[in-house]
């Protein structure tokens, strides 16, 4: 099983080394649409949304995709791409269109093989596959609970000893991303054990509500207030939020603005505010603090897999991780071509 | 005897024409995705011109774009936010339309089975 299994593991430790700074490698390859010099205060989101309407023959306007830091590039997102902008000068830095990337591919891979819903079944029974191969490795490692290296890599022990040491060095970590990626593999089954066990209802107040609001009609008519004061009113929704979204009526019937408690790691950016074009009222809002008890396990599950749960440290233990993965699928595999030559013996060392 | 030969030429290329004026309903499922997500849109055919919208619900609709009817094909784009739609659809009788949808967003492509059926 290991050994059909191992090559589905390897796969996914490569790509979740990939997507563990998948953030950090895309502006690495764009650093000219992703990072400006701070200097002096921010455009509106009109005044952005204005510079790139000039540029782009006055192509509509999606939705604003504000900064997330001073260094970093304003986003403003049309049907024919996602523009950059230097949301201080107004500068159109250049355009990014939609499509397949390495990172796209890497998420594809780890997720479902790129192969649809048969890679999808692969991948997530893999997580399963790995979990069971932890335990067995923790039950031969037992007995002779050895940790270290002898002898160089020629010496006959040597793979047997990195395998195990560096296997039971990391299981913890190697437990912890194999079970949330297993529940993320199966995250609609877990919901609905989640919420069966838990007896909590998924529906929240309001949201039907604003569901139930008239399609727009054609022509679509200008609206009566701008981004900016959409942004403005949810603030004063949800102070302390820093808006990360704000989505036009154009596309979707109301403002739409997307906010982020960048302290609350785990579901921090789980807040929307929907707004009337005309009025400026607030037709709903759903909060972080809204979310179900099944659907912040489900969060949290998520912000450990992903490393998200305590920011930069979280991370870098989670990258670790994954390239642990390739070397311990490798160096299982030579064992196991080479088995013959070794033998076991009682106290869990190697002849 | 040449006039009723045009005529029914004409009746049989009209009935194939049907028109996809009206409200759809059904649902797209992502491949490799784990369930089908709804879809309620919204045509209007002026020739081979379509327009309208299309949204998981009759609240949430957003603007078809590109929207075209090539006889029995139907084909129309959309902007949901970072993912741009594109329908290829098949018209199988006058009530129901079945195809593909392609989504496609800065890094990402994915693919969807569409199934639709007319409700008004």
């Amino acid at each position: 099983m290991a050994l059909v299994a191992g090559v589905f593991v390897l796969v996914l430790g490569l790509t979740g080394s990939i997507l563990a700074f998948e953030p950090e490698l895309d502006r690495l390859f764009h650093p000219h649409l992703s990072y400006v010099k701070p200097g002096g205060s921010a455009l509106s989101l009109g005044e952005i949304g204005e510079a790139v309407s000039k540029q782009f023959n006055g192509e509509p306007i999606v939705a604003y995709l504000p900064s997330e830091s001073p260094d970093l590039s304003s986003e403003v997102i049309l049907p024919s791409g996602i523009v950059c902008v230097n949301q201080y000068t107004g500068e159109v830095l250049g355009t990014r269109t939609r499509g397949q990337s390495i990172f796209g591919l890497a998420r594809d891979l780890h997720v479902r093989l790129a192969s649809g819903d048969v890679g999808r079944n692969i991948m997530r029974w893999s997580g399963v596959a790995l979990l069971v191969s932890l335990a067995s490795g923790l039950y031969l490692w037992w007995p002779g609970k050895r940790v270290g290296v002898r002898g160089g890599w020629q010496s006959g022990g040597f793979w047997f000893d990195v395998h195990n040491s560096v296997g039971i060095l990391s299981l913890a970590p190697l437990l912890i991303l194999a079970a949330t990626g297993t529940v993320t593999g199966f995250e609609d089954q877990a919901a609905t054990l989640l919420a069966k066990v838990m007896a909590t209802s998924q529906a929240r107040g309001g949201q039907n509500s604003a569901r139930a609001r008239a399609a727009p009609e054609a022509p679509v008519i200008t609206p009566e207030i701008t981004p900016d004061q959409a942004v403005a009113i949810a603030r004063g929704q949800m102070p302390g939020a820093i808006p990360y979204r704000v989505q036009m009526p154009r596309y979707g019937g109301a403002y739409r603005v997307s906010l982020d408690y960048p302290r609350d790691r785990v579901a921090g950016g789980h807040n929307l505010v929907t707004i009337d074009q005309y009025s400026g009222d607030v037709i709903f809002s759903t909060r972080s603090s809204d979310l179900s008890s099944a659907e912040r396990i489900l969060a949290t599950n998520e912000a450990i897999h992903t490393g998200g749960v305590l920011g930069m440290p979280s991370r870098i233990v989670v990258w670790l991780t994954s390239v642990i993965l390739p070397v311990q699928v490798v160096s299982g595999l030579w064992l196991w071509l080479r088995r013959k030559r070794y033998a076991v013996n009682s106290s869990g060392g190697v002849s | 005897m040449k006039r009723v030969f045009v005529l029914v030429v004409l009746l049989v290329v009209g009935a194939g024409a049907v028109d996809v004026t009206g409200t759809w309903s059904g649902t797209f499922k992502v491949s490799g995705g784990d369930h089908s997500t709804p879809q309620i849109i919204i045509l209007k055919q002026d020739g081979n011109k379509l327009t309208g919208s299309a949204g998981p619900d009759a609240g949430e609709q957003y603007p078809i774009e590109n929207g075209k009817v090539e006889g029995e094909r139907v084909r129309f784009e959309l902007t949901s936010g970072e993912w741009r739609f594109g329908y290829d659809l098949k018209r199988a009788g006058a009530d129901e339309m079945k195809g593909d949808l392609e989504l496609k967003s800065v890094g990402s492509r994915r693919t969807a089975v569409v199934v639709l059926s007319r409700t008004k």
